[in-house]
């Protein structure tokens, strides 16, 4: 049962469906999801966990968050389980790091109670999904992605801390981190230095192999006769790239591709960041006026 | 490498994170929240354009570029409304002085119920905990323990 199966929809059958890891991933990923938002009143299954005693409406259930998050983690797994697996470990291990992070990390911002952790997790998320567009191509977006949405995401983060006004502090920055953190960096940076040099050496490999392709293309080409009898040159084939978008001169074929063939829309998109600008100044602007003007108004502010 | 099976796997990455942040949307009442729930799935449809254009883009074709060209117009388009959004947001949370949107379902419909709080969880110790940064130009306590413990070479 692979993913066809979300394409051929009209030919399945029950016994597929509880066959299918994706079917039992969706449902796991479903409860975990609700067990990590910190469901309260959760009556029925608390009681079923805690042992029979029923448990008191408006209580969190107890490791909830803790379930939730192996429950997860074991959907993502089974999720895996069912896709296609590439050729090269080194890439598709590369590929799950960066779409795990992203993942946990969107799990986190829409699970976490504080929206100044809400926003810690998003922009880890971002640089997870800065890290996939690295993956496919895209460097010039991964790293506008960065700059951009990490510059917004420092404004919210303000606009949080400056509404909300924090109170209470802890002093857990003393808090050292035991022994499973180090032992799993200490892995975690092994796997990292593992991927990244069996991956460079795949690259190094292909690299070797389109030299070598190309040496031998001009050879032929210069042992074909020149010019046939209609006196064209003969057309060669072109040096086989795997794509365009992997170029090496990315940058210069994005920009000459975006300011050719969509000028225009280059136009309107910075004509529509002067809108968003100006708009944004007067809402922010009226809104201030507004308020002034109905505290001068108000009762008792006659008085200096 | 299969080209398929990469744009599978950068499908269901972002088709998820879309579904994250469609639910993230639906469930959060912070108004914040609701913005970044929105951005998540902006990205979630950017990692399907990029990778939609990486599988079609080949050499000399000239929708090669098409995926990361609206992805870039998408950011363009993502940070106008975060201006505008974080304007607004500002607004109404200075009027009513609470982040939350169930504040302002004033604005329903003639015919829907109004939401009310059945149970609403006490604020507990730990969930005061904020995020700090590091104070600067201010000079530690110096503690007889720590001065007895430095090396004096």
């Amino acid at each position: 049962m692979s993913l066809a199966f979300l394409a051929a929809a009209d030919s399945f059958t029950f016994a597929e469906l509880v066959k299918c890891p994706t079917a039992w991933a969706l449902v796991l990923a479903i409860i975990g999801l609700w067990m990590m938002m910190g469901v309260r009143s959760l009556t029925g299954f608390a009681a079923l966990l805690g042992g029979g005693r029923p448990a008191e409406p408006g209580k969190t259930l107890r490791y909830g968050k803790t379930i939730g998050g192996l429950l997860l983690v074991i959907s993502l797994g089974l999720f895996g389980a069912d896709l296609p697996w590439l050729a090269n470990p080194a890439a598709q291990g590369l590929f799950w790091l960066m779409a795990v992070v992203t993942l946990v990390a969107a799990v986190g911002c829409i699970a976490a109670q504080s929206p100044v952790y809400s926003a810690l997790w998003f922009a880890l998320s971002l640089l997870g999904t800065a890290g996939l567009f690295f993956l496919e191509g895209a460097q010039f977006l991964a790293v506008a992605t960065i700059v951009v949405y990490a510059g917004a995401i420092v404004v919210t983060f303000l606009f949080v801390l400056m509404l909300a006004q924090p109170e209470g502090h802890a002093p857990y920055d003393r808090i050292s981190w035991g022994w499973f953190p180090r032992t799993f960096s200490v892995l975690a940076a092994g796997a990292i230095v593992a991927m990244l040099t069996l991956l460079l050496g795949g690259l190094k490999d292909q690299a070797v192999a389109a030299g070598r392709n190309l040496t031998a293309r001009e050879a032929l080409a210069a042992a074909a006769p020149n010019k046939d009898e209609k006196g064209e040159t003969p057309v060669l084939a072109p040096p086989q790239e795997l794509n365009d978008v992997l170029h090496p001169q990315h940058m210069a074929r994005l920009g000459g591709y975006l300011f050719t063939r969509h000028l225009i829309s280059i136009e309107v998109a910075g004509t529509l960041l002067l809108a968003a600008l100006v708009g944004a100044v007067a809402i922010a602007i009226q809104g201030k006026q507004r308020d002034r003007v109905e505290q001068a108004l108000s009762p008792g502010a006659n008085h200096p | 490498m299969n080209e398929v099976s990469l744009l599978y796997n950068y499908l269901i990455v972002g088709s998820l994170l879309f579904v994250i942040g469609l639910i993230g949307f639906l469930v959060r009442r912070n108004m914040i929240v609701m913005f970044l729930c929105a951005e998540m799935m902006l990205q979630g449809v950017a990692i399907c354009l990029v990778a939609f254009g990486r599988f079609h883009g080949s050499l000399g074709n000239p929708t090669a570029w098409d995926g990361q060209t609206l992805v870039i117009f998408m950011i363009t388009v993502a940070a106008c409304e975060a201006g505008i959004a974080m304007a607004l947001i500002l607004m109404l949370a200075q009027r009513t002085g609470s982040l939350d949107s169930l504040v302002w379902q004033d604005l329903r419909e003639e015919g829907q119920p109004a939401y009310v709080d059945q149970q609403v969880p006490e604020e507990r110790a730990e969930d005061q905990v904020w995020p700090t940064l590091t104070p600067a130009g201010r000079e530690p306590l110096q503690s007889e323990d720590e001065q007895t413990h430095r090396s004096r070479v």
